[in-house]
């Protein structure tokens, strides 16, 4: 059961890691395009530079959805293997992302699984109990077991399989995209429509707050933390105030140019390789045999 | 034996320490995509489709009287999601974020708080990885039902019996953060009972480990959104009106 | 004076203005009866300080606002209600800030988004895009988000969404401010181009010399009216109503005046509209 135990040191170790590269998020990575400090997103960022952004952004939801209800329902540690490693070829190799930007994307829900793992590995009891156990001021025990570490490893490797599913498709589609995908499975319109203004607000909003906050800094409005607090505050709702005044100019320039209570959007459509969906099902496949395998073998 | 037994038990105490030294680096309350079991998935998606169903009708209303509105609900959808990707002040100099919650609540209501938070949910799904697709459901109810209505009661409550007006701003976003807490606990819980114990045992265990992070980051929120409300009282008395549905 | 002449024939006017009236929260009148007429092929400044009605006549004859009193009369037909978008589609506004303007998360659907609200089949909407696309010299961003452009590049997707509505009138609402030197060249030489090919263009202005270099017409608006409408080189020579509209004369003329009054130029009708035109008036000496 040693394995289990360097799997959570790992975990451990890459948690540790995670409290660097988090800081410079965002900062890395060569670019198109005019970009304002601070004011950006990283993973749409990734999304329009990555190769898979060519590929038909319906067979991709499909395909990564499939993945990762597979990696859940099946709940096999190779299964989860195998998705995170295919995930991750297709997002790095093929899509062209770096690996160390990768990492740190996948580093992202890494104190949530830890936190959450910990909570499920680890149990306390009055009296000794499981494999491992440390007494707490002669209290009572919090103690750990076989089962119960191999059912966090088995978690942990399930979660990431997910999340390597979900980047696949987050990494490599911008969110226009995504939601075209949505109103192409029948979301409600206004839902559709909500969503389509608020993904373009958020970066007018990034923008304003990150100059906003700038002048803040500027007059010294984050010496202290309740300096922080107070000018944080001001900045926020101001950000709100500017941004509703400006919410009529928004839809002026709207009715300026026929917009009749419906958003009509032009979208490309980019055709799916029949190779494509072969080679997907093929894995789907795959994944089946090995869950199979498993089984047979238990 | 004894001194491996030994040893591992000192590398449990350090996986503990280290883990509760990293723990404000934590985000908001999101379960991650993958974390629950599938049953439980389609469960809590289940439970949320009334609210949201009544959201919908609810803003399908306001709509059809005044079209204008619909970016007002679009700004203020926008303005919620990059609240929640700041970074708030922190004493520790760790990165953590705001719900948004509890302002939502206080600004335009539960009803439509519960449409714009299953958005603004999905979107930090894909644009901050805060979250996932599968967990949408569980973190649907945990943040953008169950506490905006608790906030909103407390509010409601608090104006009622003419509590002073920061202490009922402040209770109600604190409340709310912590019943958001509290929800995503049973929900975790629920789906992964301890062997010894059951549900109670891994409740108390979910609730310990997470208090490190949440109560903390609950205060602050609840600082924080005291200072935008007064805030947005003081100077935008006539922008205010035209968010309460 | 040549616009003048145009005048007399009535059936010329593309876009035309009675007695507008318009205000917000039925306080401070924005519009307080304008009346104008607009003409095939005309380039058009308009001056005034902020506030005085500029960018409320702009929505009002785009068929945004609705006056509360007046009417709008495209080509000849009175515009009600139910006509709202046909004036929407003739007569284009590229707005001041292009950030308030843009909508789709993409250059090309952004750019589409005039067209397809016409209704028009796909293949025309796609025609349309490139054509605009190339008419502003951006098909390279085709499939870039807005939000990775700079303002300069935002500025050309603002004015490519017109351009694909083919607007018979096309405004600018104040194009060069925030504009660095380089992308306020490309808007002249933009302009240019569109006067070259007949469009009938209206653009609002604090630049006194662009105006004066570019217009073949002035409008000045002060307090919600019109209280001048003549060629460039007449307003300018108007004292008082420069002082009532806050303007100042632009460089060149001044220019033009100090070398008269000091005999070095001979006095007349002569004044150069920009360098090339001072220069060769400045060759005879």
């Amino acid at each position: 059961m040693n394995i289990c135990m360097l799997i959570f040191l790992f975990c451990l170790a890459v948690c540790m890691f995670a409290h660097g590269s988090w800081k410079g998020r965002g900062r890395r990575g060569g670019g198109f395009g005019h970009r304002h400090g601070g004011s950006m997103l990283s993973v749409d960022y990734f999304a329009y530079a990555s190769a898979l952004r060519k590929w038909n952004a319906v067979f991709k939801a499909v395909f990564a959805t499939a993945c990762l209800l597979l990696c859940i329902i099946l709940n096999n540690i190779y299964v989860s293997i195998l998705v995170i490693l295919v995930m991750g070829y297709l997002t790095v190799v093929i899509g062209g992302m770096s690996f160390r930007q990768y990492l740190s994307m996948m580093l992202v829900p890494v104190v949530f699984l830890l936190l959450g793992s910990v909570a499920i590995a680890a149990g306390f009891s009055m009296e000794p109990a499981g494999q491992y156990q440390l007494r707490v001021f002669g209290l009572f025990y919090i103690y750990c077991s076989d089962a119960s570490l191999l059912r966090a490893a088995e978690l942990v490797l399930k979660a990431l399989g997910a999340v390597s599913s979900l980047y696949m498709l987050t990494l490599t589609t911008p969110l226009g995209e995504l939601i075209t995908v949505l109103r192409k499975a029948h979301v409600p319109k206004v839902l559709v429509e909500l969503m389509h203004m608020i993904y373009r607000y958020i970066f007018i909003m990034l923008d304003t707050h990150s100059r906003m906050k700038n002048s803040a800094e500027s007059r010294l409005g984050y010496v202290d933390f309740k300096t922080s607090c107070y000018s944080f505050g001001q900045v926020a709702s101001n950000l709100l105030i500017v941004s509703l005044k400006r919410g009529n100019a928004y839809y002026n320039a709207l009715e300026s140019r026929c917009y009749d209570g419906e958003l009509r959007f032009l979208e490309e459509e980019k055709p799916v390789q029949g190779r494509q969906i072969a080679l997907a099902a093929g894995f789907v496949i795959l994944l089946f045999c090995v869950w199979l395998l498993g089984k047979y073998m238990n | 034996m004894m001194l491996k037994r030994r040893e591992k038990l000192s590398i449990l105490a350090f996986a503990l320490l280290v883990v509760f030294a990293v723990a404000p680096v934590s985000n908001a309350m999101h379960i991650m995509e993958g974390y629950l079991p599938v049953t439980h998935c389609v469960l809590w998606m289940v439970v949320c489709l009334p609210f949201l169903v009544l959201g919908l009708v609810n803003i399908k209303k306001v709509l059809r009287d005044d079209r204008r509105t619909l970016m007002v609900l679009a700004l203020t959808g926008a303005f919620v999601f990059v609240l929640s990707s700041l970074k708030i002040p922190s004493v520790t100099g760790s990165c953590s974020h705001m719900t948004g919650t509890g302002l939502g609540a206080i600004l335009f209501g539960p009803c439509v708080t519960s449409i714009l938070g299953v958005i603004v949910l999905l979107f930090q799904a894909v644009l901050l990885a805060h979250g996932g697709l599968t967990t949408l459901g569980a973190n649907c109810f945990s943040m953008a039902i169950a506490g905006p209505i608790l906030a909103y009661a407390v509010y409601k409550l608090c104006c009622k019996m003419n509590v002073n007006k920061k202490v009922t701003v402040f209770l109600a976003a604190f409340l709310g953060d912590m019943f958001t807490y509290c929800v995503t606990s049973v929900q975790l819980a629920a789906a992964y009972p301890s062997e010894v114990g059951g549900f109670g045992a891994s409740l108390v265990k979910f609730l310990g480990i997470f208090a490190a992070t949440q109560i903390p980051l609950a205060v602050i929120e609840g600082i924080l959104t005291v200072v935008i409300v007064i805030a947005l009282e003081t100077y935008a008395k006539n922008e205010l009106r035209s968010l309460s549905f | 004076m040549e616009w003048k002449k145009e005048k007399q024939s009535e059936k010329d006017a593309v876009l035309e203005v009675r007695d507008l009236h318009f205000s917000y929260n039925d306080e401070k009148h924005a519009l307080n009866g304008v009346d104008v007429k607009i003409y095939e092929g005309e380039k058009i400044a308009v001056l005034g300080s902020n506030g005085a009605g500029k960018s409320t006549f702009f929505l009002s004859i785009n068929g945004v606002l609705k006056p509360h009193a007046g009417e709008v009369i495209y080509r000849g037909e009175k515009i009600t209600k139910k006509r709202l978008n046909h004036l929407r589609k003739n007569v284009g506004i590229v707005f001041q800030d292009a950030d308030n303007q843009i909508i789709a998360s993409t250059v090309m659907s952004e750019v589409a988004f005039g067209p397809m609200n016409l209704k028009l089949p796909r293949e025309e909407v796609l025609r349309r895009v490139d054509k605009a696309l190339d008419y502003m010299n951006i098909t390279e961003f085709r499939d870039r988000p807005p939000h990775y452009l700079s303002g300069g590049e935002k500025k050309r997707v603002s004015i490519a969404d017109i351009i694909a509505m083919e607007s018979e009138v096309i405004i600018f609402d104040e194009p060069t401010a925030a504009l660095d030197p380089l992308n306020a060249q490309m808007l002249e030489e933009v302009l240019r181009k569109m006067g070259e090919e007949g469009r009938t263009i209206l653009i609002s202005t604090h630049d006194v010399d662009f105006a004066y270099r570019w217009a073949e017409r002035v409008l000045v608006f002060h307090q919600g009216k019109i209280i001048a409408d003549d060629t460039p080189l007449r307003v300018f020579h108007q004292e008082e109503l420069l002082k009532k509209a806050n303007l100042r004369h632009p460089m060149l003329y001044d220019v033009c005046e100090i070398l008269k009054k000091k005999g070095i130029i001979p006095d007349g009708e002569m004044y150069p509209k920009n360098m090339e035109e001072f220069r060769t008036m400045t060759d005879h000496l």
